[in-house]
Parts: C-alpha cells; structure tokens; sequence
C-alpha cells in the first residue's frame, strides 16, 4: 500500500472521531433545558395541541399554564421568540418556577421557536449556554441559542422571503425567523406552522393580554421599550406610567402598521388580543461588542459600549456596570406585572400574578435565587 | 428538495474522500480532511 493511501486511511479515521465528538455535541443541542414548575402551574400542555401537525417536530415546545382558584381573564408570555435573547427565554422560566395566579390564567411558553434553541448562530461566536446557581447551590443550566429556526428542520431559505398575509418582502432567511411569520399559515413552512399554532391557541384559549419578550443591541433603536398595537396602547400607557413611577425609564412605541409578520402587529390585527412587546439591552448580540461569551451575555460589561456611549451611537446609557441579566429579568417580570395590572384595571378581567419578583428586587438579587 | 440536495451532498463527499486517497501531499490530504468533517455532518442532518 503505498503511504499517502496510509496516510489518506488515518486521516479517515480522525475525521470519524471527530465527526463523532462534534456531532454528539451538536446533538445534545436538541436536548431542552430542565425547567422545574413551580406550584402555581397547574398543567402542562404542547403546542402541537393547538396544531397537530407540530407534533413530533422540533416546532412543538411545551406550554405552562398557571390556573387560578378565581375566574378571570387570560395573559400569555412568549419568551424564547429569539433564543439568542436571554432575558426573554429565562423571565418566562422564572414565571414558570415562581408565579402563583389566585385568578385568572397566566399561560408560558419559555421556547416559543423551540428549533432556534437547536443550533446557534454562524460565526457568532455565541456560548452555548448560560449557567446559574439556584439557592441549594446547584447548577442550573440553560440554552443561548440562535435567533432563528434550525436549517436542518427547515431548508432552503428563498432568496426573498414573502409574508404570506401582506406579500411584505423580507432577506430570505427572514423566513426561519418566528416574529416576522405571525400570524402564520397552517400549510406554511415550519416556522409558519409555529406561528400558526401560537395564533390558534390564542384564539381558542381567548387570550386577552399577550407578552413577547425579546432583547435587542444597545445600538437599536428600539430598546427598554414597549412596543405597542393601538389596541393595546391604553393598556400600554397606563402600565409605562407605573413602571416611570417606579424609576423604570420605558420608552413606547406604536407597533409600525406597515412592518409586517410580528407579535405586536398581526396578533392584534387578527385576534382579540391585546399584544405588547417589549425589549431590553443585550450586548452580547450587538455589532460593537468585544469578546462574546457566557459573562457578557449575563452582565453586559463591555469597554467597547462604554466608549461607544460616549460618543453618542447608543440608544441606552450605558456604563462600566453593564446591563446585568437580573436587570433584564427584573424589567421584564415588572412590565408583565405592570401591565397585566393596567389590564385588570382596564377590562376587568382580572389577572393575579404572585410570588413574581419584583424589578427592585431583581436588581438586588441573583437571578439564580428565582430558580428551583 | 431535500433528497436531491442529500444526493449532492453525498456525490461531493465521495469526490474529496477519493481525491483524500488521490492527493500525495500531506497538506492537500488534511485540507480534504477539514472540508470532509462539515459534509458528513450535514448528510447525516445533524449541523
């Protein structure tokens, strides 16, 4: 045998090791995080039971729901639209541990695209998770994933890619992105089915408040800010009035009439609920950002930002504190709070939210503490 | 489509693991070694 044939033999089998070693990496991606309920959630359901077709798939992603002994209206909290924005994904994984409704229904889905918590994003450089120590001192671990769905659930991408209900037209791999497919079609592609589904359940369930939450770069425009249908715009200017009483600066935006395929636009457009969606600041996704790890992604601390807010470029202050991720957390648990009371207030169908972590005490704790 | 993108896939993995056996210098082989690795994952749907 001649030796680059030997050679070309070895080399095989340290492609096959390797092969091995990533790809049992890569699988272990799919696996979902361990979220332990607390008492407040009375049962769990699946998404694919608002759309049997999702089921099986890595569309499908479970559903908490917390059932008051009273009656009362219904809030739904998205979180894990975008699995690359940490805030979101973990203060529905608090309200799932923590929250007691007396009345009402507050209904959770933590994984909204559970095909995005599946790979994460090219050339990013991202962690692949963010860990935190509960009060028993043990090690909980969690995803950060990608923004969109995985490629290997849904392939190919069009060059351009239209949303079904306007004929918007958006970059290609806009199509695997869950807040541009709303409110989806049930003969779509998956990320169109998830959407579907979410929108169905809304429907059926008669869902009156509806929470996506989401973070976006320091440089964005749109940041620790509501965005808000008109519908949902009395709903939203009460609960941002509570929230600056309280030193919470929420900026409010309306929900752009002509940007299609969002939570806070077609929900409202095509159900009766009233959709809010808010933001908070995440360095670890912005373009300006330094060394991207699992610190960043939790305390925001990046010299790059602070020069950046220094001369102007960001909309966000920003200091050698950082935005810690019991910051985003806090903001989020109040602004559901916030608003849900607005909400009650309003319509008078009352929603009781308890044992939720207020934004004060957020700030002054560890997140890791809200973790069973 | 997607059958045929596998068909590809697969085609363009058998022509560098042959051009692997083909190539007599060693930086061309590990260059065929590096390119394989991505390929094989993606016929096997898992990155």
């Amino acid at each position: 045998m001649k030796r680059h044939h030997i050679t070309a033999i070895v080399l095989l089998v340290v492609v096959a090791a390797i092969s091995v070693y990533t790809g049992g990496i890569f699988l272990s991606l799919r696996e979902p995080d361990v979220i332990k309920p607390g008492e407040g959630v009375t049962e769990v359901r699946k998404l694919s039971d608002y759309f049997a077709p999702l089921k099986g798939t890595r569309g499908d992603t479970d559903v908490y729901v917390l059932k008051g002994e009273q009656e009362g209206g219904k809030v739904l909290v998205l979180g894990g639209t975008h699995a690359n924005e940490p805030s979101g994904y973990l203060t529905a994984v608090v309200l799932v541990e923590q929250a007691k409704v007396t009345a009402g229904e507050l209904i959770v889905i933590p994984r909204a695209n559970n095909s995005a918590f599946t790979h994460n994003d090219s050339q990013e450089g991202a962690p692949l998770y963010v860990h935190f120590t509960n009060a028993a001192g043990e090690e909980r671990q969690f995803r950060y994933g990608s923004r969109a769905s995985n490629v290997i659930d849904q392939w190919p991408d069009p060059d351009v890619y239209e949303h079904a209900s306007s004929g918007q037209q958006l970059s290609g791999s806009e199509t695997r992105n869950l807040n541009r497919g709303y409110p989806g079609r049930a003969d779509g592609n998956l990320t169109e089915q998830m959407c579907y589904a979410i929108t169905e359940m809304i429907k059926k369930e008669d869902i009156g408040l509806t929470f996506d939450l989401h973070e976006a770069s320091p440089e964005y425009p749109v940041i620790n800010a509501t965005v808000a249908h008109e519908r949902s715009m009395d709903i939203a200017a009460m609960g941002s009035f509570d929230l600056d009483m309280m030193g919470i600066a929420m900026s409010l935006e309306p929900s752009p009439v002509n940007l299609r395929g969002l939570t806070h636009r077609e929900l409202g457009d095509f159900t009766d609920t009233y959709p809010l969606l808010m933001e908070t600041a995440n360095a670890s996704q912005g373009r300006l950002r330094g060394a991207t790890n699992e610190k960043l992604a939790l305390d925001g601390k990046d010299k790059y930002y602070v020069s950046a807010e220094a001369l102007g470029m960001l909309y966000v202050p920003y200091d050698e504190n950082g935005h810690s991720i019991e910051e985003r957390v806090g903001r989020h648990l109040q602004g559901v709070l916030s608003y849900t009371t607005a909400y009650n207030d309003l319509y008078g169908e009352v929603v009781t939210i308890e044992n939720v972590p207020t934004y004060d005490v957020m700030l002054a704790a560890k997140l890791g503490d809200y973790l069973n | 489509m997607t059958i045929v993108y596998l068909v590809i896939l697969a085609a363009v993995l058998a022509l560098v693991i042959w051009n692997l056996f083909t190539e007599e210098k060693l930086q061309n082989q590990l260059t065929a070694m590096m390119v394989i690795i991505p390929l094989v994952l993606r016929l096997l749907m898992i990155k």
